[in-house]
């Protein structure tokens, strides 16, 4: 099993990067709601390089409510991945199975690695 | 047509602080409220989603709201409100400013140029068999250097019908192909600008228009990695760079930005007359780049085997 990080390290109603491959680009976008953690890839469904955030950590729109692609603009809901608007629409970002174990983000057993 | 190229960008941003920090950390200098400039004045423009002075968004993600293209003069301004006003309304605003809407319907807008002269020294290099680009003692490494970007180089846009997008440009306002990637789309320059383009647009599907992305001109490529890797250190995300594109030739370096674009910064791109005769090839990674390197954290080689020092 995968410790990724303390849950405590992503803010509740926030999102952070986890996972850096060999060149520092955050594999997977954490994001916190309550006791929840969503995890998805950090890649838009639009091209096979696109990492989703403008900056380290930073992947929400203006308000939190929706994950935002900083390539195009694209708008993707929390809760599923499906992207409501933009170049991807009616693909999905895709959701990486997590689990909470002793106050850590755990990848749930099964979970693919990421490269 | 007497038009120079692209002199501002306004967006509508749900994030505006956000949008602030980048252009700052970009090297643009906010010389109003929101307004952030170019060293010779061309500009992005922010506003909030909601502002009552904005056009009307498009349907779809990109939060670009209206290009404002910069002309020579007054009479250029007139021949594009003449031409243009024969199928569409052309609305001209108090500052003179004409707006109006293009065929794929992007809100742009024309007026006397922004811009100021600029009158600055190229990167100077030194190569053997030439004289010197730079004085004795004089250093080319200067991690000191301000490298704020120069000019509004090209934008390019996501167009659901680049025929019709690119004839509307070429036979209403005058701008001319000088490359094309066949069934992608082409490259286009004004005719008062000699860059090898200001406009360039991708062939996608309706939900997809918008802005791909914006560039501007730095100094040369050591100021464009210099730049880049600044914007790197402060954890901005690269998209795609360094590397020097074929057609062009310019130096590139994309960047995520809160804008819901590409951010690009680009150097050294070819300058083309009437004489120069189109190019076309498919796009393809091949033809989109000469080179493509990937920044990665500082490392050094040197001293003796860990362990044995
Ligand atoms: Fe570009």
């Amino acid at each position: 099993m995968i410790v990724v990080c303390r849950l405590d390290d992503v803010p509740d109603g926030g999102a952070i990067g986890a996972l850096p491959n060999a060149r520092g680009r955050d594999t997977l976008v954490l994001l916190r709601r309550g006791d929840q953690v969503l995890g998805y890839v950090n890649n838009c469904p639009h091209y096979d390089r696109a990492p989703l955030g403008w900056r380290k950590d930073e992947f929400l729109n203006g308000d939190g409510t929706r994950i935002m692609c900083a390539a195009h603009g694209a708008l993707f809901r929390i809760e599923d991945g499906v992207c409501e608007v933009g170049p991807c629409l009616g693909q999905a970002l895709t959701a990486v199975a997590l689990t909470i174990r002793d106050g850590h983000v755990c990848l749930a057993d099964g979970s693919a690695l990421l490269s | 047509m007497r038009i120079i190229g692209p002199d501002e960008l306004i967006f509508g941003v749900d994030n505006i602080q956000a949008c602030r920090d980048f252009l700052k950390d970009y090297g643009l200098i906010e010389t109003a409220p929101d307004c952030f400039e170019a060293l010779d004045r061309t500009a992005i423009i922010l506003r909030e989603t909601g502002d009552a002075s904005l056009p009307p968004p498009l349907p779809t993600a990109t939060r670009l709201r209206e290009t404002v293209w910069g002309v020579e003069d007054q009479a250029t301004l007139e021949a594009i409100s003449g031409e243009l006003s024969r199928d569409r309304e052309v609305r001209t605003e108090a500052s003179g400013r004409l707006s109006t809407v293009d065929d794929a319907g992007f809100r742009i807008a024309f007026q006397v140029t922004r811009r100021i002269k600029l009158d600055l020294a190229a990167e100077r290099i030194n190569s053997p068999g030439a004289s010197p680009g730079r004085a004795a003692n004089e250093i080319g490494a200067n991690e000191d250097a301000e490298a704020r970007p120069r000019t509004l180089s090209h934008i390019v846009y996501f167009v659901p019908d680049m025929d019709r997008m690119a004839n509307f440009y070429i036979q209403r306002l005058g701008f001319v192909i000088t490359d094309k990637f066949t069934n992608t789309g082409p490259f286009l320059r004004p005719q008062a600008n000699d860059d090898h383009h200001v406009l360039f647009m991708i062939q996608t599907p309706d939900y997809m228009q918008g802005l791909e992305h914006l560039a501007f001109h730095m100094q040369g490529p050591t100021e464009l990695m210099l730049a880049g890797s600044r914007m790197v250190k402060k954890g901005y995300q690269s998209f795609w760079g360094p590397g020097r594109h074929k057609f062009g030739s310019n130096w590139f370096w994309y960047f995520n930005s809160p804008m819901g674009t590409h951010v690009e910064y680009d150097a050294d791109m070819d300058k083309h007359d009437g004489d120069w005769v189109m190019r076309e090839t498919p796009m393809s990674k091949e033809a989109a780049q000469m080179f493509l390197f990937e920044n990665v954290a500082k490392w050094a080689p040197g001293g003796p085997p860990p362990g044995k020092g």
